[in-house]
């Protein structure tokens, strides 16, 4: 059960809110009361041939206060904060953290045969702990050390801080509501489950646990502020409401995940750490006639990480209409924002020179991106059953390429979505199941031959949840299968809650698939897995070899 | 009287040249909304003060229900015997009722009905030879007074319990709000909130509090004036924070993994065109109907500045309120669904002649086994809070559904609030789910 308290936290809760509300049209406050909840968790995986990938330990705490004004209808002060350790950089030190190493790139995804090894190093795990001049070009991102990883939340960014905001509202003469919500936070757009169409206000974790934890827990808040013109119903819609998100914090872009730790969607991570054989090259030159001393050393995939600064030009900008009509609920969705999957650019050369320049091939680059999209979801009488559609549309977005590591693409996503629930008896229980079905697609509108995403791709998911005793027994299956990489993951899971307080959740993940290969230009047009092919397999392809089993126990107060 | 004078000019004025219906007789009003008022109905030895167990069940068994009876003599609970009380509805009903619904008649359809306004549609006392009876009084029970226009419960613990061990397993702390967009007769604007595109009836908003793995869960119900169209249900999840559509086979789901469905919920919470409803007779039973400041009271479950305190709990596992009965004018219904996939093969309601409301309902499976008794407990309201005194809402104030085959129950305790400033339109939108979520 939640706390309420009154005492030591008000003085601090109203100092936060006025500090907040400095600029708001807001007059003096005082606190009413403050409710606190959260939990204590531990989150143990064993992976298949590879011992411990996970023995998180988490506290999380969340508080919301109150407060009494005259000039708003409502005035609460919310904040989220988190502590992580995670241990398995200390009990499973030979696989994971800063002693790790690798014997070739992709050693997790793939076996040597085709990973062009004499042509890139492997990743090197936790770079700025093992090489000075990688540690360097990755500055600012994808740059943690060992600790960063143990302790996640204790950062720079304050990241313990998950969320801290003043939500505000006030009704205007005529019955709409305006309200505002100013602080760190998340802000979610869309009605997809697991992946992102319109929900890409905040960037995402992915080193928590690649795809699979729940967005809440993966997205990293923004200081950002919602305004929100209510309008109600009128004379056409039952609920009609204007959004406007302005996301003033710096930039920062997707985790996912240095080399070393272990969780890396798609091993970017181990990817960005890794060079260009000096040995390779000096061959290449030498049958170029430039002689075999033009490179010194091995040569950096990435030479430079280019976050774009602060400033007010950098910001990111975000509208939304959204509304009820009939049955049907809608929103109409625009946002200029900043692409935050990293882009690799091929760094320009001195004609003559050769290739590629000594100090690193790419720099890393997070393009400005506009979008506007939409969703619907519709409840059908006849099936019993809703419907999800959303869909955006970009342009600005970078995909990776063979030539020149990029190229900008108009892109197109969308996701058809089916939720029915069901009561099968024969199953022992007279709840009912939900099943929820989806197909994310996703095509390139310009999309070129040496891409290694093909022009169009659909990932299918599909969740079976059931409930048993009083819904504290819930067994499920999620099974998504990416139709490109031909890969597919199977997540069946069973949780328990035997009160208000302790939850057990035990459940397995495998995946299959995550074979395709890509041809390499450098590699004289070989089809091999390195470097490009894991764009292709995707996160679910490239973890192929990351089986596990996985318990997580809570403790809610 | 000067009182019933100027809102019955006033429901008037708002309703001028939408309809123009033949008043009901003084005769029926006074039949239909003070059946007491030339005395309370009695039984051979049952008096007030006296409990009913074990060893006097027999004596009484026809002024129990099935469910009641079977409980008592098991020795699950006992029924102490309190005096029948008026529980008069508001004014403004009772006028609306005179007002509009001398001419209306159901409809050929299932589930239709003429155009009404406000008040009780068919004021008149059923017969067994109506076979739409059941159906009438259905439609009583939907535009019954019920919570008022508005109303909320803040807060509202529901309680999953072991019959036989007596564990509590979980306790969901949540408050409820309820708003009648139409049927309106007290709380302005009456008689409709205006604008109303899809033209709503009802809306039913829930927000739980705790415990924390379902703490901001919304679920929000929209019921449309049109009962042949299926509700329109939300539901957000504090984990997704996003609105979800609720597709209709969740409303006869266990909510939140209570015994209570969605449809459940007050005794009956569903389209009248979902089941086929019979009426098989009056009685006087024995209903859970009090004061609620002459109750034993729960000291540990709620404190607040009030000074409020929720009905105690007691019996075989505490699936019982510890309240008293009185012996009361019962309209028994039959609800049958209309879908043979509907979970359960019917419902037996007890409807209070006098309010409406429902306060006993038993539960029987596909194969026609007893499998859930209902009990939704109501106080008066000048016995409650000072704000509800004078509201003429019977005021729900402690349930229990008992899963009889499972030996498992949900218990309910309230803090039941008449008050239109806790229950505004926007509370009723999906964008204040988003709103309100975290």
């Amino acid at each position: 059960m939640s706390k309420t308290i009154t005492t030591a936290f008000t003085p601090l809760a109203v100092a936060v809110a006025t500090a907040l509300a400095a600029g708001t049209p807001v007059t003096p406050v005082s606190a009413a009361e403050t409710n606190w909840a959260g939990f204590v968790e531990n989150a143990t995986y064993h992976r298949k041939d590879v011992g411990l990938s996970k023995f998180r330990n988490t506290a999380q705490a969340e508080f919301e206060t109150r407060f009494e004004t005259d000039s708003l209808r409502s005035l609460t002060l919310n904040g989220t904060l988190r502590g992580t350790y995670d241990g398995v950089y200390d009990m499973n030190d030979d696989e994971f953290g800063k002693d790790a190493r690798y014997d070739y790139l992709g050693q997790d995804w793939h076996d040597p045969d085709l990973s062009s090894p004499t042509i890139l190093t492997s990743g090197v795990p936790f770079p700025c702990e093992n090489d000075p001049t990688l540690c360097n070009n990755l500055d600012g991102y994808m740059d943690q050390d060992e600790n960063d990883a143990k302790y996640p939340e204790f950062n720079d960014q304050l990241d313990f801080i998950r969320e801290l905001y003043l939500t505000g509202d006030k009704k205007l003469a005529n019955g709409d509501i305006v309200s505002f919500r100013l602080g760190k936070q998340q802000v979610v757009w869309g009605k997809t489950d697991l992946f992102r169409v319109l929900d890409v206000m905040n960037p995402v974790d992915y080193s928590r646990h690649n795809i699979y934890d729940e967005l809440e827990d993966i997205r990293i808040p923004q200081w950002m502020l919602k305004l929100d013109w209510r309008m109600g119903a009128n004379q056409v819609f039952d609920d009609s409401n204007l959004s406007l998100v302005w996301n003033f914090d710096k930039f920062r872009p997707n985790n996912l995940g240095t080399c070393g730790q272990s969780y890396r969607i798609v091993d970017a991570g181990c990817f960005f750490s890794s060079s260009l054989n000096e040995s390779y090259l000096d061959l290449v030159t030498d049958s170029m006639g430039m002689g075999t001393n033009v490179y010194s050393a091995n040569v950096p995939i990435i030479h430079d990480v280019e976050e774009p600064e602060w400033s007010l030009a950098n910001t990111q900008l975000g509208l939304k209409w959204e509304g009820v009509y009939g049955d049907a609920t809608f929103s109409l969705n625009a946002l200029t924002y900043r692409q935050q999957m990293p882009s690799l650019h091929f760094r320009p050369i001195a004609p003559g020179a050769p290739a590629p320049a000594p100090d690193g091939v790419f720099d890393i680059k997070f393009p400005r991106v506009n979008l506007l999209g939409g969703a619907v979801d519709y409840y059908s009488m006849n099936m019993d059953a809703v419907w999800r559609v959303e869909l955006a549309y970009s342009e600005g977005e970078e995909q990776p390429r063979d030539l020149n590591g990029h190229k900008e693409t108009d892109m197109l996503r969308y996701v058809i979505g089916f939720d029915k629930n069901l009561v099968i008896p024969q199953l022992g229980t007279r709840s009912a199941f939900l099943i929820s079905t989806q197909l994310f697609g996703e095509h390139i509108l310009d999309h070129e031959a040496d891409m290694p995403n093909d022009e169009d791709n659909w990932i299918a998911t599909a969740l079976f949840k059931g409930f048993y005793m009083n819904n504290r027994l819930s067994p499920q299956v999620i099974v998504a299968h990416d139709f490109a990489a031909a890969a597919t993951v199977v997540a069946p899971s069973i949780s328990f809650t035997p009160d208000n307080h302790w939850m057990f959740n035990l459940g397995l993940n495998i995946k299959d698939g995550g074979d395709e290969t890509f041809p390499w230009s450098v590699a004289q047009g070989q089809s091999v897995y390195e470097p490009l092919a894991r764009f292709t397999n995707g996160p679910i392809g490239v973890a192929n070899a990351e089986d596990e089993i996985q318990l997580t126990v809570r403790y809610s107060f | 009287m000067l009182k019933k004078s100027l809102l019955s000019i006033a429901l008037s004025a708002a309703v001028m040249g939408s309809v123009q219906a033949a008043a009901v007789s003084d005769e029926i009003i006074q039949e239909s909304f003070y059946p007491y008022a030339d005395g309370v109905p009695s039984f051979p030895g049952l008096e007030v003060g006296m409990t009913i167990d074990q060893s006097n069940v027999e004596q009484f068994k026809d002024v129990l229900d099935p469910a009641m009876y079977m409980f008592v003599k098991e020795g699950a609970t006992t029924v102490k015997v309190g005096p029948t009380t008026d529980f008069a509805l508001h004014d403004s009903y009772v006028e609306a009722t005179r007002q509009y619904s001398g001419d209306v008649t159901i409809g050929e359809g299932h589930g239709e009905i003429s155009k009404t306004v406000a008040g009780r549609p068919f004021p008149q006392e059923p017969s067994l030879d109506d076979p739409r009876a059941g159906e009438k009084l259905a439609w009583n029970y939907k535009y019954g007074y019920n919570w008022g226009d508005s109303a909320a419960i803040m807060p509202f613990y529901w309680t999953m319990r072991d019959m036989e061990s007596g564990k509590k397993e979980r306790t969901i702390k949540m408050n409820f709000h309820f708003l009648n967009f139409t049927h309106r007769t007290q709380q302005e604007p009456y008689p409709e909130i205006t604008p109303n595109p899809s033209e709503l009836f009802r809306a039913i908003y829930v927000q739980v509090l705790e415990p924390f793995d379902v703490k901001n869960t919304q679920l929000l119900i929209h019921r449309f004036e049109d009962d042949t169209k299926v509700d329109n249900a939300y539901l957000y999840l504090g984990f997704q924070r996003r609105v979800r559509r609720l597709s209709s086979g969740q409303t006869t789901d266990a909510f939140l993994g209570t015994d209570v469905m969605i449809e459940d919920f007050e005794g009956y919470n569903g389209r009248i065109s979902d089941m086929k409803w019979t009426y098989k007779g009056t009685k006087y039973l024995l209903m859970p109907m009090y004061n609620h400041d002459e109750m034993t009271l729960d000291t540990e479950t709620h404190q607040d500045e009030d000074g409020y305190q929720v009905i105690a709990f007691g019996g075989k596992g505490g699936c019982f309120p510890e309240i008293t009965y009185q012996l009361r004018k019962v309209y028994v219904v039959e609800s049958e669904p209309v879908d043979q996939n509907h979970p359960i093969s019917k419902r037996q309601h007890y409807m209070d002649a006098q309010t409406f409301i429902i306060p006993r309902n038993i539960t029987y499976d596909r194969k026609g086994e007893m499998w859930k008794s209902w009990t939704i407990g109501q106080a008066h309201p000048d016995h409650h809070l000072p704000v509800n005194k004078g509201t003429g809402v019977a005021i729900d104030d402690s349930f229990t559904m008992i899963d009889v085959q499972a030996q498992h129950c949900t218990t309910g305790q309230f803090k039941g609030i008449v008050d239109p400033k806790l229950s505004p339109v926007d509370k009723f939108t999906v964008q204040n789910m988003r709103a309100s979520g975290n």
